[in-house]
């Protein structure tokens, strides 16, 4: 927007001397809108308020440890497990998602028949509609079975690289598949961002950069890509956020294991925050353990809003408009 | 926002370039090398789908995509040199990619009409989940109580939500306030909470405390959280395209800014406003985590908002997934798609209503 425009629309805004009426208009618009910084301050402080007691009781080891054990005396309990689990699947996630995204809207922008792009935004639209619910009924039904093949082929052919290592046999419940399914949530999001961003490269650069004989590759190396490499970030970033917070699905796919998976990424077993705090809710043992998926909740709010931020940070900086 | 300028050396200096005759018509070189390379490695593929038993997948990603892409390599190798291999490597990750995302939702939408069209019938839709146990026969029993539950649920997320999105879109394009930066910026960041944050925020202030137990309320509340932001950024996007003629002129008139805005800006935005709603219900109805944690569930159909747990869609769906009894399976799938339907129709509305008017 330029400068000329934002200050037409400061003119337009309230002066100081308005009606009666108005005053009292904006002053109940003006405290609405601060309704988001109350939600944020009130989880922060309400879910904060919960923390202080478990950090006294758990010590730091609330954040190192992986144990979960309520029923001892003392209990002890950590969730670096699902801290850690969390990252790995935001990891597996991150590498499935982000290329094809990436190259998705490269089909989207520079290759596909207009009608074709607009069909496929519509899809793509659709896809990020589809309630994480479904994705992971799908998921334990439909990708497992075929997930399970890929691994084992994985695990037979590539069993040599650490990652890939499988000893129990055991080729459910990894964090392989939990994080494909993440990647299937972020694909939508990420690619809807970069598709904007890209469809933004100057048209003037774009012919120019053909005038000169410029491949395809070469544009998009040196014109399209440096030109969106902002909100393209922005975009991966706000589609992580939206990963390391997902519960549901991840729960069908996922097995808890209170222990720290490092890299064995087609082994059962792994760990997510949010997962943690649905599975064991439903058998919750008292008003401590409650206390300790507060906590957890808490830790996982801190995450995903710094996650945020920065992705908001960078995505406006790039200047893209508002969705 | 910077552009960044083509280095001139990191471009092949103009001896190395072949010139470029784009006016020339392709020649049978190129056709040629194009057919080749996508009918080589289909008949390749499809040749060893037929004779071999290795599973189609497999076949599809670890034999046909790397024999594709080399073809391709080889081809533009032949027609345009070394600068075409890149080109093609990139066209052919494209299209896979496209496929590969295509194949993954085509496989969502038809597994759940497959699967889940089973399930489906008026009584299914219409009765609830009493005297129905997992092993219940389909004839009995439905999701009517859920299907009442997600609306009374929703409809009380929505009292909340609405009102305070479109007064917080309205802050940021009519009041234009000082903190406009920071609000739009608190509203992103709320649009990030994970959803099971929002539930665990509702659970620790209002039901731990005691102000509610498990109820439609709580659970609105929850969805109002994960709502708000969606109808917020919608309808602020949709309040600037109302044209400033429509203000400055309504402020000529004598209108006070609170009439401007009643009576002038929100009725020219009557649509958008209509679709931000539509966009946040979109966006919550088949949230999950926060029902679990806010508004438990229930057999019954419930429509007091409070003093009881409520069933939802996505608590029915929850409930049934992982039973071992094939018939309530059957309901999740069947659950599912009808959730999927409410979706799709909400999105599919939204998308008529702002055709023309939110030029995407």
């Amino acid at each position: 927007m330029a400068d000329t425009d934002v200050q037409e629309r400061r003119n337009l805004s309230a002066s100081a001397t308005a009606h009666r009426g108005d005053r009292v208009f904006n002053r109940t618009i003006t405290a609405a809108a601060f309704s988001a910084l109350f939600v944020l301050a009130g989880i922060a402080i309400f879910l904060g308020a919960q923390t202080i007691p478990v950090l006294q009781t758990q010590g730091l080891s609330f954040l190192t440890t992986t144990a979960w054990d309520i029923n001892t005396d003392p209990p002890t309990a950590g969730i670096w497990g699902m801290l850690y689990g969390s990252v790995v699947l935001a990891v597996v996630a991150l590498v499935i998602a982000v290329p094809a995204s990436l190259m998705m809207s490269i089909f989207m922008v520079f290759l596909a028949p207009k009608r074709l792009a607009s069909m496929l935004t519509n899809l793509i639209d659709l896809m990020a509609a589809i309630p994480s619910v479904i994705l992971g009924l799908w998921a334990f039904y439909v990708l497992n079975p075929t997930a399970e093949v890929w691994q084992q082929l994985l695990n037979q052919y590539l069993g040599w690289i650490p990652i890939f290592q499988n000893t129990s046999g055991n080729f459910l419940g990894t964090p392989f598949i939990a994080g494909f399914v993440l990647a299937i949530m972020m694909i939508p999001i990420v690619t809807s961002v970069t598709r904007e961003v890209l469809s933004r490269t100057p048209a003037d650069l774009v012919n120019a950069s053909e005038a000169l004989g410029c491949s395809m590759w070469t544009m998009l190396r040196y014109v399209a890509l440096p030109y969106g490499r902002g909100g393209i970030v922005g975009g991966i970033m706000l589609g992580l956020g939206r990963a390391l917070g997902e519960t549901i699905a991840v729960f069908f796919v996922l097995k808890i294991v209170f222990d720290t998976n490092w890299y064995n990424i087609i082994e059962s077993g792994g760990g997510s925050v949010a997962t943690l705090i649905v599975s064991r809710f439903g058998e919750i043992s008292g008003p401590y353990e409650l206390q300790l998926l507060l906590a957890a909740g808490f830790f996982l709010f801190i995450m995903t809003l710094i996650v945020n931020v920065i992705a908001n940070l960078i995505v406006n900086r790039t200047g893209r408009l508002q969705k | 926002m910077s552009t960044q300028t083509l280095d001139p050396s990191t471009l092949p200096s103009l001896a190395e370039q072949r010139p470029q005759r784009p006016w020339r018509k392709r020649t049978p070189k190129f056709t040629a090398s194009v057919v080749l390379a996508v009918v080589v490695p289909a008949i390749v593929a499809g040749f060893l789908w037929q004779t071999s038993s290795i599973p189609t997948p497999v076949l599809m990603v670890a034999i046909y995509l790397p024999l594709q892409l080399v073809a391709s390599t080889l081809a533009s190798l032949a027609t345009r040199g070394r600068r075409g291999i890149a080109d093609s490597v990139v066209i052919v990750s494209a299209i896979g990619a496209t496929v590969f995302s295509l194949v993954i939702l085509l496989s969502l939408l038809g597994s759940l009409i497959v699967r889940g069209w089973k399930a489906l019938s008026p009584s299914f839709l219409l009765q609830n989940n009493v005297y129905i146990s997992p092993s219940t026969p389909l004839e009995y029993g439905g999701i009517g109580h859920a299907v009442l539950g997600t609306a009374l649920i929703v409809f009380l997320a929505s009292l909340v939500a609405v009102p305070i999105g479109i007064a917080t879109a309205i802050y940021i394009t009519e009041v234009r306030g000082r903190a406009v930066p920071y609000v739009r910026f608190f509203v992103q960041s709320m649009s990030g909470v994970p959803s099971v944050v929002a539930g665990l925020f509702i659970l620790t202030t209002l039901i731990v405390t005691g102000a509610l137990t498990q109820s439609a309320l709580a659970g609105g509340l929850a969805y109002a959280i994960l709502m708000l932001p969606t109808v917020a950024r919608t309808a602020e996007e949709v309040l600037r395209l109302v044209p400033d003629e429509l203000r400055t002129g309504a402020l000529a008139l004598g209108s006070t800014r609170a009439r401007t805005v009643f009576r002038v800006v929100l009725p020219a935005a009557r649509t958008g406003i209509v679709t931000a709603i539509i966009l946040g219900i979109a966006r919550i109805i088949g949230e999950t985590a926060p029902l679990l944690l806010a508004a438990g569930n229930s057999d019954q159909t419930i429509l007091n908002p409070t003093g009881s747990p409520v069933a939802s869609l996505p608590t029915y769906i929850f409930n049934n997934v992982a039973l071992p009894y094939p018939d309530a399976v059957t309901r999740a799938w069947g659950a599912a798609l009808a959730l999927m339907i409410f979706v799709a129709i909400l999105f599919t509305l939204a998308r008529v209503l702002s055709r023309g008017r939110l030029g995407r």
